[in-house]
């Protein structure tokens, strides 16, 4: 019934001398839910990043849909993966609207009328439709984030990848994305989540996976890592976070 | 008791900044009055009014002055199309385009214009048989060929000034959404790039105005020829000089009206608060995470 969407199989990824990723494994199913939680450092991002090629990795495979990212033309991947940033990285340039219009009209050739539209839905979606108009320096940090979230989505991908995109955001920001991503969740969107708001990780999230020093140290159903992580690594993190 | 300590020093401060202040308004005030004094005195015992406003000499500067603004038309639009390719040409992927575009830079900002507008006004139609050269007329052309290559030079570092200050997550966003590198850089980073190098493009383009003036040693008929030949003729340098600067200022001041309107255009909030939006991010981010802990 349900089948891998994302697989990481003896992923190894360096800088330079360091290796920053260990012999990755991972599969996300298709509509789960994984969040990422880790130490600073553990390569969090770094596993994001490799899913949509911003990084090379040195050995191993990435796999969306059964077929091989490292082997699949870059452009035509990463359509089909969402991203969004900590820092939100709008087009300061563009209108609301227009940065969740540019990618569908440019990059899949959209009509741009249809494109438009398909943009306005969008930002309803995410409860900006009174927004699209403004430019992203006069939105708040929570708008700015909903509409990089709205971004992502407009170019249908199968799998959202966010990387703590609440870290940025005055705390009282926070819940009005973190409410957004909630909704995807219930959609049955594929997501992986990097956060470090444990809270919503266990609301939203159906698996954790826990990284330590480049390696993936624990994966476990989220109620029970919650409950009893299986590994001493999860014990120490969880009471260091108490 | 630190409180009036901090009154009593910001006081000695206000003090002081207003003294700064008296002293800069009588070093301003002196240096007008001196300046508008002579400037009268000038205008009013070395000026020919009557030859400042006679038909021949008004006819010629008008002549010049009209080639002026079509050579500086032509070259500014040639020379920041040039400089978008050669600030592209400096962030290029491929280090053989890199390089070639940092040689041509280097070598443009390297060396005098004078120079530079010799070697083709001089020196290349010498590169052909005597009489072969097909340019008859090249005193134009090798004007427009110099001023373009010079200021390209400029108006292409100034470009990537510009790209380089567009954050990398701009780039790394476009990408992500599955445009090409170019793409990416057309959609996104130039636009953003062309704003951020906007004052940069304008100082170099008013210079370049300036830089006409030097036209004269190569038998361009602009307004410096018209000068000297009007002073060598009634030597009477006060009155051709005045309608060498009203020329000049009005030409520059068009320019700098123009940058001003790009720059409103464009204005689609100011990059110092997205930045220190940005900059802020990474700091405020640690700083959450260091409580935590
Ligand atoms: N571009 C890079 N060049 C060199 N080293 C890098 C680069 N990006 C990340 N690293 C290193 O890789 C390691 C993992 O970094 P990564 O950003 O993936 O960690 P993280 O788990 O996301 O941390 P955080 O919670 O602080 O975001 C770190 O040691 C980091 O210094
Ligand atoms: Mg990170």
């Amino acid at each position: 019934m349900t089948r891998p969407l994302v697989e990481f199989d003896g992923v190894d990824k360096s800088f330079g001398d360091t290796q920053v990723l260990y012999d990755v494994d991972l599969s996300v199913d298709e509509g789960e839910v994984v969040v990422v939680i880790g130490p600073s450092g553990s390569g969090k991002s770094t596993l994001l990043r490799c899913t949509n090629r911003l990084e090379e990795i040195q050995a191993g495979d990435i796999r969306l849909d059964g077929r091989s990212v490292i082997e699949t033309d870059v452009n035509e991947i990463r359509q089909q993966i969402g991203m969004v940033f900590q820092s939100f990285n709008l087009f300061p340039h563009k209108t609301a609207l227009e940065n969740v219009a540019l990618a569908p009209e440019k990059v899949k050739g959209r009509p741009e009328a249809e494109a438009r539209e398909a943009a306005a839905e969008l930002l309803d979606r995410v409860g900006l439709a009174d927004q699209a108009e403004s430019y992203p320096n006069a939105l708040s940090g929570g708008q700015q984030q909903r509409v990089a979230i709205a971004r992502a989505l407009a170019m249908e991908p199968k799998v959202m990848l966010f990387d703590e995109v609440t870290s940025a955001l005055d705390p009282e920001l926070v819940g009005e994305v973190l409410d957004v991503i909630e909704g995807l969740a219930a959609d049955g969107m594929t997501m992986v989540l990097v956060t470090h708001e444990m809270g919503f990780a266990r609301e939203v999230g159906d698996r954790i996976v826990l990284m330590a020093d480049g390696r993936v140290v624990e994966r476990t159903e989220t109620a029970s890592f919650f409950e009893e992580p299986g590994t001493e690594r999860g014990r120490q993190f969880l009471s260091r976070l108490l | 008791m630190a409180t009036q300590t901090e009154s009593e020093s910001s006081g000695g401060v206000l003090m002081r900044d207003r003294l700064v202040k008296r002293v800069g308004e009588a070093a301003a005030g002196g240096f007008v009055l001196a300046i508008g004094g002579l400037l009268a005195w000038i205008l009013s015992t070395q000026v020919d009014y009557e030859l400042l406003s006679s038909p021949l000499i008004a006819r010629r500067f008008a002549e010049a002055f009209f080639l002026v603004v079509q050579i500086v038309v032509i070259s500014s639009l040639l020379s920041v199309t040039l400089g978008v390719f050669v600030g592209l040409g400096r962030i290029s992927t491929s280090r053989i385009t890199g390089r070639i575009a940092k040689g041509y830079v280097e070598f443009f900002r390297g060396t005098p214009l004078l120079f530079q507008l010799f070697v083709i006004y001089f020196g290349v139609p010498r590169l052909w048989a005597t009489g072969e050269f097909p340019f008859p007329d090249w005193a134009l052309p090798a004007a427009i060929i110099g001023l373009t290559l010079n200021h390209g030079a400029y108006v292409g570092e100034a470009i990537r000034g510009g790209i380089d200050a567009v954050p990398d997550g701009q780039m790394e966003a476009a990408r992500s959404l599955g445009m090409s590198r170019v793409m990416a850089l057309r959609e996104v980073v130039l636009p953003q790039a062309w704003r951020n190098a906007l004052a940069a493009i304008g100082n170099d383009q008013i210079i370049l105005v300036k830089d006409t003036s030097l036209l004269t040693v190569i038998a361009v008929p602009e307004i410096m020829s018209v000068f000297r030949n009007i002073n060598s003729n009634q030597l009477d340098p006060w009155t051709p000089l005045v309608w060498v600067c009203v020329l000049y200022l009005v030409i520059t001041m068009s320019m700098s009206q123009l940058v001003n309107g790009l720059e409103r255009r464009s204005d689609w909030g100011s990059d110092s608060r997205m930045f220190g939006r940005l900059s802020g991010l990474g700091s405020g981010g640690d700083a959450d995470g260091g409580e935590e802990a």
